[in-house]
Parts: structure tokens; C-alpha cells; sequence
């Protein structure tokens, strides 16, 4: 496109009572020389008077493009249109959502609607975790797990409530579900913002400066239901074309338990690496440059979600291996 | 970006070529307004362009332009009757506004956006959230009709007798009986957008959230589906005597004929007005030249015959900005367009209206 740059939107969950108005009206009125518009939903807690506070009521409408999970915040395109049509440039947009909501729509909703894609790019999920109740949260609700599983950064508030070692066991707990995410600690949501908003985490480019951790794939669950994480690296390249149909039919039979996917892949006869980063069953893919010099070409893939023993992601991708 | 395992381009710089300033650029006049157009409309003796910093512009034929601050937020939404303007915007409330400057508040919403209204003889009505509220005339007070997701579209058959109302899943069409307004269901999966009945009233269309028009014949409710397009598709007009119901979201307008029974049931559309690569994002009729103005994202216009017999004529070079709005003046003397970067050209046509008659 031709026209403004795309303005970066970041989702905001967690549970009621968490923190995310804190968080909110620190972004509204902290001194930061920035224009941030903040998308609250109505049923959310106490109400916050700006005029950059636009109400939303998270409709979510299934597409009819055959893509059986495949659904988006309609009101989110809506507004997000609307704040395109204003006179003056955002730095950023801040979507909240409630806490029992999916987190998988509002993202999606990004990689369906051609005209909410043209003009902003979803920049990371940040989830308000409250260190008090998240241990019994994850336990009684699918949401919490959610959450935690589609979160770039949990904050982990209300520290000050918490003694070192149940603050310990939380985020052990946190990374049992998704060991790629990061745990800010704070008492009272006062994490500088720039470790929240702006941080590219949907970007492709994001997915090459992945840590360590991408690497280990040590896991274990207690049971089904349980949101889990699988890694897999290969030394050998894959052939494009095994990859193409294994890959396609993964998504497209368990997208719905595969709540996002990540990975790096050296194929045969490509000198580019190629990249992808998934949400159910949609995802952004691209050959992303040459492998830097004097690297490991290691083919690297990150999945979380549930029931993932179930869907052979280990045989299936050593399958792709090129002969 | 679809499921499975796709490859798209990152590089999205597009280049500045396409059609260079026309002719009718060089003698029309040229504003940077700063604001993104958001709408334009034909009102009394004027066009009223609406921008995305609430402010509004009535343009008439030889005379500077006219400014009234209206709104204040973006102007959302904007229909036009006659002499009476109606605008919502994301400031919450609802005007009615007529060309000298007389402004009047028929509703506010506070916090919620007015996100669509429509206008006709004695009726006007206006969306926010799931709410409709509809003014008739000689009554004060509006009717509010509650729908089951936010409303996408508003819109009036031509004689004023039903208001089509366009949501999740289908559209509502309310129809006025003697004592009160009822409604009927036309279900289709989806969520539906802008709405209009045809010019016979015959036929409903809404655009939809998917690259797809969908339409319905309103005696038996059979559907109609219109799709293909390679982008969604944000405009619509009625043109000809046909008559067409023309749409943008291709690199073309694709233009459906609503004649004979079953209107454009198992038929292929026309095609006019082709522009290389380019999306179109809005398209205008020009009523009894059987001609049609289609307004391209890279901010070029052309204006094409309907029967397609010969090229289409440059009516705007590519600016570089979507082609937002257009409205011609009453006499179809002038057109404004106005384009995603809040620059408007006020043109007058002249050649180009003569071109589109003797062709």
C-alpha cells in the first residue's frame, strides 16, 4: 500500500480484577508525548472518560470463506476503519478485551480483513495476569489458559501480595503453558510501557530473534485438556512440497486446538529461510532472507495448544525431511 | 492470507506511475485539506464533502468552497434528500444539516458512534450500535427498532415505504403499514454492510464482509449470489436504465444487470471501465448518459459507458490516495472526489459529460 503506515494495535487480556483499567488509564495519562487510541469494552470495569476511549460490545462473527474455526471481532474492523478516517495519526491502538474472552478472534481478525491488515498490523497479546488468583483461574476456567497460551507478555501483577516462592510456582505455571512468552513482574501494572505497546512480536522478522528457549522441547501434561507446547528442530532440510501438504492438512484438521504455531524452515534447494507464524488456521508465511553466515541451518518449529500428542507433530514433520 | 501454507510478498511499496493529471485536473480546482474524505453527497444546490476531522464543505459551481465545522470527531456517514443533509459521526450524534449551514441535532448517543443514515421524502433514520431510530415527518419523536448485531447498512426504497436494515446474518427490512412498521427477515450467512434496494424496489443487495454482493428478490426472498471479486467491496450505484447495480472491488467495475425476471441470476456481469492493476473503491452513476465514474486506490478516476464500446476517459490521475467519495453537482456541471489523504478536486466536467452523451 501506498498510503500511512500501518499503526500497531495490541490486545490486552486477562481476568476482571487483574489490573488491565490500571493498565489503561496509565496509558491515557501518563506524560508520554504519544497518541494512543484505547478500545474498552462495555461490560469491562469502571469506565474511563477520554475521548480516545471508544466503546466496543467483542461481536464475533463466524466468515463464510470455509474456513471452519475461522472468526473475527466484527465491531473490531468497524472501529478500526473509523479510527483510520481520523484527522490526526495514532501511535498506536490498545484493544481490551474481557475476561472470559477468546483471545483468537480479535487476532484473527487481523490476518482476514484485507483493509483492517492494510492499515494496522496486530502487534502483540498482553495478558494481565493477577499473581494472587492465576493458580486457581487456570484451573477453573479455559479462558485463563487461553490467555496465558496466546500471551507475548504476561504481566504478572500484584507481586507485592505474593511471597517469592508461590510468585515461583506461578510462573512456572505460566511457562508450563507457554514457555516462549515473557513474564513481566510488577505490583501495581508500573512496567514502563515501552515493554508492553510496540514490541513487533506478530512480525516475521520477530520470529528469527526467537531465545533459546525455542530450542527446548521439554514438556510434560497431566491432563488432556491442558494447554501444552511442542518444539521440534531438525538438522536435515525439509522438501517444500511434503512440508506444503503435511503443514496445510495440520492446520486445516487441528487449527482449532493449535492456538499459534511459529517456526523457521530450511527447504531443499532454497536459500532463504522461510518463516511463518500461525493462529489456528491462519497464518503469515514468507521467505524472510539468507540464513545468516556461519549458522545453524536448523529447521525450528514451536506449537501450543491442546491435545497436540494426539496430532503426531514429531512423525509428520520428520516426514518432510528431503530423501 | 489464507489456511495452509501461503507466500506473501513483504514488500508493499507501490509505485508512483499509473495515469498522469488529466485535463480535467488542470482545469478544475485542487484542496488539501488535511482530513481524510469520509463522504460526499449532493444536497439543494451543492455538494456537501464530509471529512475526518468533523468538518464539512459545501461545493457549488463557480463560488469558494463553503466551511462549517459540523461534527467533533470523524464524519462517518452521510445521506442526502433533496435540500436536507444528514450526518453521523464518532462524536455520537446524528445532524440534519441543509446547504446554507442551518444545523440541527436529532440525536446523540454520547459515547457510542452514529455508524450509518439514511435519508428520503419525509424519512430519516440513523444506526448506532444495534439501535435504528427513524423520524418520520410530523412526528416527533423517533421510532427505535433493536437488532440482533451492530447495524452495517441503511436504506429507504425509493418511495419511502421500507427502510432496509443490514446486520449480522442477513438483512431486516422494515415496512411501513398503516398503523406501525413491520418487519421481515432476509437471512444469509455473514455480516452485510452497506444496503440498497433496487431503483424498482424489486431486488435488495448488501455489500459483504467477504468479497462478495449478495442480493435477494424481494417477492420470494430467492437468493442472489455475486462474487469473485478480488477485495471487498465498498460502493455501490445504481446506473442506466437497465438498470445496472454497479460495484466496486475489482480492478474494473463490475457492473450486475437487474432487468427481466431474475435479474442477474446466471448471467456474467459487464466489465467496465479496466484499470490495469488497480482496486476500485468507488463508484458514481451518472444518471441518463448511461454512464459511470469509477474512482481507483491508487486515487485515479474513469469514466466508462456502460455499453463498454470505447476506452474509458481519465477523468483524475492517480494521486496516490483511495478514491473515498464522489458526488456531482445538481446539474452534473461539477464532480468533487475526494480521496483517503483529504485532497478534493472539484472538476468541471464539461468534456467529460459530453463525451459520456455523444459517444
Amino acid at each position: 500500500m501506498n498510503q500511512t503506515q500501518q499503526v500497531p494495535v495490541t490486545v490486552l487480556t486477562g481476568f476482571l480484577g487483574a489490573g488491565k483499567t490500571t493498565l489503561l488509564n496509565r496509558i491515557l495519562t501518563e506524560q508520554h508525548g504519544r497518541r494512543y487510541a484505547v478500545i474498552v469494552n462495555e461490560f469491562g470495569e469502571e469506565g474511563i472518560d477520554n475521548d480516545l476511549v471508544v466503546d466496543a460490545d467483542e461481536e464475533v462473527f463466524e466468515m463464510n470463506n470455509g474456513c471452519i474455526c475461522c472468526t473475527v471481532r466484527g465491531d473490531l474492523i468497524r472501529i478500526l476503519s473509523g479510527l483510520m478516517k481520523r484527522a490526526d495519526q495514532l501511535d498506536a491502538i490498545i484493544v481490551e478485551t474481557t475476561g472470559l474472552a477468546d483471545p483468537a478472534p480479535v487476532a484473527q481478525t487481523f490476518f482476514v480483513d484485507q483493509d483492517v491488515a492494510d492499515r494496522t498490523k496486530l502487534d502483540a497479546i498482553v495478558t494481565v495476569a493477577d499473581a494472587v488468583h492465576l493458580n486457581s483461574q487456570l484451573g477453573e476456567h479455559h479462558e485463563a489458559e487461553e490467555q496465558v497460551a496466546f500471551a507475548d507478555v504476561v504481566l504478572l501483577n500484584k507481586t507485592d501480595l505474593v511471597d517469592e516462592t508461590g510468585l515461583d510456582g506461578v510462573e512456572k505455571r505460566i511457562k508450563k503453558i507457554n514457555p516462549y512468552t515473557k513474564i513481566i513482574r510488577t505490583a501495581h501494572c508500573d512496567a514502563p510501557l515501552e515493554n508492553i505497546l510496540s514490541l513487533d512480536a506478530f512480525s516475521l522478522e520477530r520470529v528469527l530473534e526467537v531465545e533459546p528457549d525455542f530450542l527446548d522441547s521439554d514438556h510434560d501434561h497431566e491432563h488432556d485438556d491442558d494447554v501444552t507446547s511442542v518444539s521440534i528442530v531438525s538438522e536435515a532440510p525439509l522438501d517444500l512440497e511434503k512440508f506444503e501438504a503435511w503443514f496445510g492438512k495440520l492446520l486445516q484438521t487441528h487449527g482449532q486446538d493449535i492456538l499459534r504455531s511459529k517456526g523457521i524452515i530450511e527447504f531443499l534447494g532454497i536459500d532463504e529461510r522461510y518463516v511463518f507464524q500461525g493462529v489456528h488456521m491462519l497464518m503469515d508465511a514468507s521467505p524472510m532472507g539468507a540464513w545468516p553466515e556461519g549458522a545453524n541451518r536448523n529447521s525450528r518449529m514451536v506449537f501450543i495448544g491442546r491435545n497436540l500428542e494426539s496430532m503426531n507433530l514429531k512423525e509428520g514433520f520428520e516426514g518432510c525431511k528431503a530423501a | 492470507m489464507q489456511s495452509g501454507v501461503t507466500s506473501t510478498t513483504v514488500d508493499r511499496t507501490a509505485k508512483r506511475i499509473g495515469i498522469s493529471e488529466t485535463e480535467v485536473e488542470r482545469r478544475g480546482f485542487k484542496y488539501e485539506l488535511g482530513a481524510p474524505v469520509t463522504g460526499a453527497a449532493t444536497v439543494g444546490d451543492a455538494v456537501a464533502v464530509g471529512f475526518g476531522d468533523g468538518s464539512l464543505r459545501f461545493f457549488r459551481p463557480g463560488q469558494k468552497p463553503s466551511v462549517q465545522q459540523s461534527h467533533l470527531g470523524v464524519i462517518l456517514c452521510m445521506a442526502a434528500y433533496r435540500d436536507v443533509l444528514v450526518t453521523g459521526g464518532d462524536d455520537g450524534r446524528c445532524l440534519k444539516i441543509t446547504p446554507n449551514g442551518i444545523m440541527q441535532e436529532l440525536a446523540d448517543f454520547d459515547t457510542k458512534w452514529v455508524d450509518c443514515v439514511a435519508a428520503t421524502q419525509g424519512l430519516v433514520a440513523c444506526s448506532s450500535g444495534k439501535n435504528v431510530q427513524l423520524w418520520s415527518a410530523g412526528q416527533s419523536k423517533p421510532l427505535n427498532f433493536v437488532h440482533s448485531s451492530t447495524v452495517g447498512g441503511l436504506s429507504f426504497d425509493a418511495r419511502g415505504q421500507r427502510l432496509a436494515v443490514a446486520h449480522y446474518g442477513g438483512v431486516t427490512v422494515w415496512g411501513r403499514t398503516r398503523r406501525k412498521w413491520k418487519s421481515s427477515t432476509f437471512a444469509w450467512k455473514g455480516f452485510h454492510g452497506a444496503v440498497t434496494f433496487s431503483p424498482d424496489g424489486k431486488y435488495l443487495v448488501s455489500a459483504m464482509q467477504e468479497n462478495a454482493v449478495h442480493g435477494w428478490r424481494i417477492r420470494d426472498k430467492a437468493n442472489l449470489a455475486m462474487s469473485g471479486y478480488p477485495a471487498k467491496v465498498k460502493s455501490f450505484a445504481w446506473a442506466g436504465d437497465t438498470p445496472f447495480l454497479v460495484t466496486s472491488g475489482a480492478d474494473e467495475a463490475i457492473c450486475w444487470p437487474f432487468d427481466g425476471k431474475n435479474g442477474p441470476m446466471e448471467r456474467s456481469p459487464l466489465c467496465i471501465a479496466h484499470n490495469r492493476k488497480q482496486i476500485a473503491t468507488c463508484v458514481l452513476a451518472l444518471q441518463n448518459e448511461d454512464a459511470v465514474f469509477a474512482g481507483f486506490r491508487d486515487g485515479s478516476v474513469l469514466l466508462a459507458k456502460l455499453d463498454g464500446t470505447v476506452d474509458p476517459i481519465a477523468i483524475r490521475g492517480s494521486s496516490g490516495a483511495e478514491v473515498t467519495a464522489m458526488a456531482l453537482s445538481p446539474s452534473k456541471s461539477h464532480l468533487a472526489i475526494g480521496d483517503a489523504k483529504g485532497n478534493v478536486l472539484w472538476a468541471p466536467l464539461g468534456n467529460g459529460v459530453a463525451y459520456a452523451r455523444n459517444v
